[in-house]
């Protein structure tokens, strides 16, 4: 006769059960029966009487006493080593009071191979945070080498869009600077040196340019252009130009002092309407047109050594603050009969 | 042309390889000795790195450290052969195209010198 007694299918099943289960005493966690995979993972090492404690290493017994007591289940991570192989297993110890005797119940649920997708996740995802970083390292270069040729706005708008569209500025200011008989100096002197001059000189004068808001645009051979008022709107482009100006005379004037090369600059200031434009497809650069720019260029010509020449239109948006000199009515090629004004200093407050 | 890693799906596909890579070579009698005492997430991050590699993902397993990471353990060029079966079976397994599995395996073998350190 077949035995349907309760549970006698059930204990047939769990000697076929992959997972290993076990029953031990409630109080003395004393092995009571276990199945198959129990005994072959957690072999007994032939001692009567023996708890789980002898059979699961490294459960810590005071945790699973404490948790038992409290009617609480216990769950432990275990390790096991399975020839070349380490197994993990989720120990859970539960024990059930109610009837008599009161046991304990051990499960061991088999996690080797989440916890090495797991491992594997970390390996992978330590290895995309580290290429992200070091992309991000790139990207952040590239950005400040394309901030050195085309200002931030104008940037972000071929970042964005992929191509950048001329701008027209209503009114705008500015700066070009050259050094009078350049070609001569480099030509009599070592041509290295003069222009590792030349670049702390530029470098400096970014600095200024800087300070004040302004933008550089441009430096071609030994001259410089600087813009106020694009592509960042500032109503008061004209005065922040001037303070430029000065002080580019002044960081002159000073290293002239204390070195042996004389550099002999001309500034121009002028302001009006301006195109700011990339220009370029594969080696781009960003520049401006303009009537601005073309009365910038002529009020240099106009200018004398050491001095700065502003237009009629400059003076006019500064003069309340800055000392300037009439220099008279002069022939301005392109624009006609006008006014020239110098740039001496602005007035104290 | 894109890589294997990225043409089979990135690394959703390739952390199975990795996987049954690591079970066929654990499994096999000849080779699991290798294995005794290893660090599991050690192991399992060599492995991933190094398929992610000659399938041509985003890792770099550099010589030098295939070289030390292996010098104590003195692999023989026939191990070393048996291994190259067993991806090759992986790979095969995972429906690799045969031209992508012989890239694989000439990405592995062109390391050999700094796996194998010993004769036989």
């Amino acid at each position: 006769m077949v035995d349907r007694g309760a549970g006698a299918l059930l204990d047939r099943a769990s000697r076929r059960l992959s997972t290993p289960i076990a029953v031990a005493d409630g109080s003395s966690l004393q092995i009571l029966q276990e199945n198959a995979r129990f005994f072959q993972l957690f072999p007994t090492a032939g001692g009567a009487e023996e708890s789980i404690f002898d059979r699961v290493p490294g459960l810590n017994r005071d945790r699973v006493r404490q948790a038992l007591e409290k009617g609480r289940q216990y769950l432990q991570e275990i390790e096991l080593k399975s020839g070349a192989r380490t197994l993990t297993f989720n120990v859970r110890i539960s024990s059930d009071t109610e009837g008599e005797p009161s046991i304990a119940v051990v499960e061991c649920e088999d996690v080797s191979k989440r916890k090495e997708a797991e491992y594997m996740l970390d390996s992978y995802s330590k290895l995309a945070e580290k290429n992200a970083r070091e992309l991000q390292r790139e990207k952040e270069r590239v950005e400040k080498l394309l901030l050195n040729i085309m200002p931030r706005a104008v940037y972000e708008e071929l970042k964005d869009y992929g191509t950048t569209t001329p701008q027209k500025f209503e009114d705008v200011s500015v700066l070009m600077l050259d050094f009078v008989g350049f070609t001569d100096m480099a030509v009599s002197q070592d041509p290295g040196a003069l222009v590792s001059e030349l670049n702390d000189i530029f470098s400096a004068f970014d600095r200024i340019v800087e300070l004040f808001d302004c933008e550089r645009i441009k430096t071609i051979g030994d001259s410089y252009v600087c813009v106020s008022g694009m592509p960042n709107p500032n109503p008061d482009h004209a005065a922040a130009l001037a303070r430029v100006a000065l002080r580019m005379r002044r960081y002159l004037e000073r290293r002239n002092e204390s070195h042996p090369t004389n550099w002999r600059f001309r500034i121009g200031l002028a302001s009006g309407p301006l195109i700011g434009s990339m220009v370029g497809i594969q080696k781009y650069v960003y520049d401006i047109f303009g009537p601005a720019a073309n009365l910038a260029a002529r009020m240099e010509e106009h200018c004398e050594p050491m001095t700065i020449t502003v237009s009629a239109g400059i003076n006019a948006a500064i003069h309340s603050r800055f000392q300037t000199t009439s220099l008279g009515i002069a022939t301005v090629k392109g624009f006609g009969e006008m006014e020239l004004f110098r740039l001496d200093f602005e007035s104290p407050r | 042309m894109a890589s294997i890693f990225e043409r089979y799906g990135g690394f959703a596909s390739i952390r199975r390889i990795v996987s049954d890579f690591y079970d066929r070579v654990l499994d096999d009698a000849g080779l699991s000795s290798y294995f005794h005492g290893v660090n599991l997430p050690e192991l399992i991050e060599h492995q991933t790195k190094f398929i992610m590699m000659v399938t041509g993902g985003p890792a770099n397993v550099p010589n030098e450290q295939l070289r030390r990471a292996h010098s104590r353990l003195s692999i023989t060029s026939s191990d070393f052969e048996r291994i190259v079966e067993l991806l090759t079976q992986t790979l095969e397994d995972h429906n690799l195209q045969p031209e992508d599995v012989a890239g694989v395996i000439s990405a592995v073998k062109d390391r050999e010198a700094f796996i194998v350190t010993r004769t036989g």
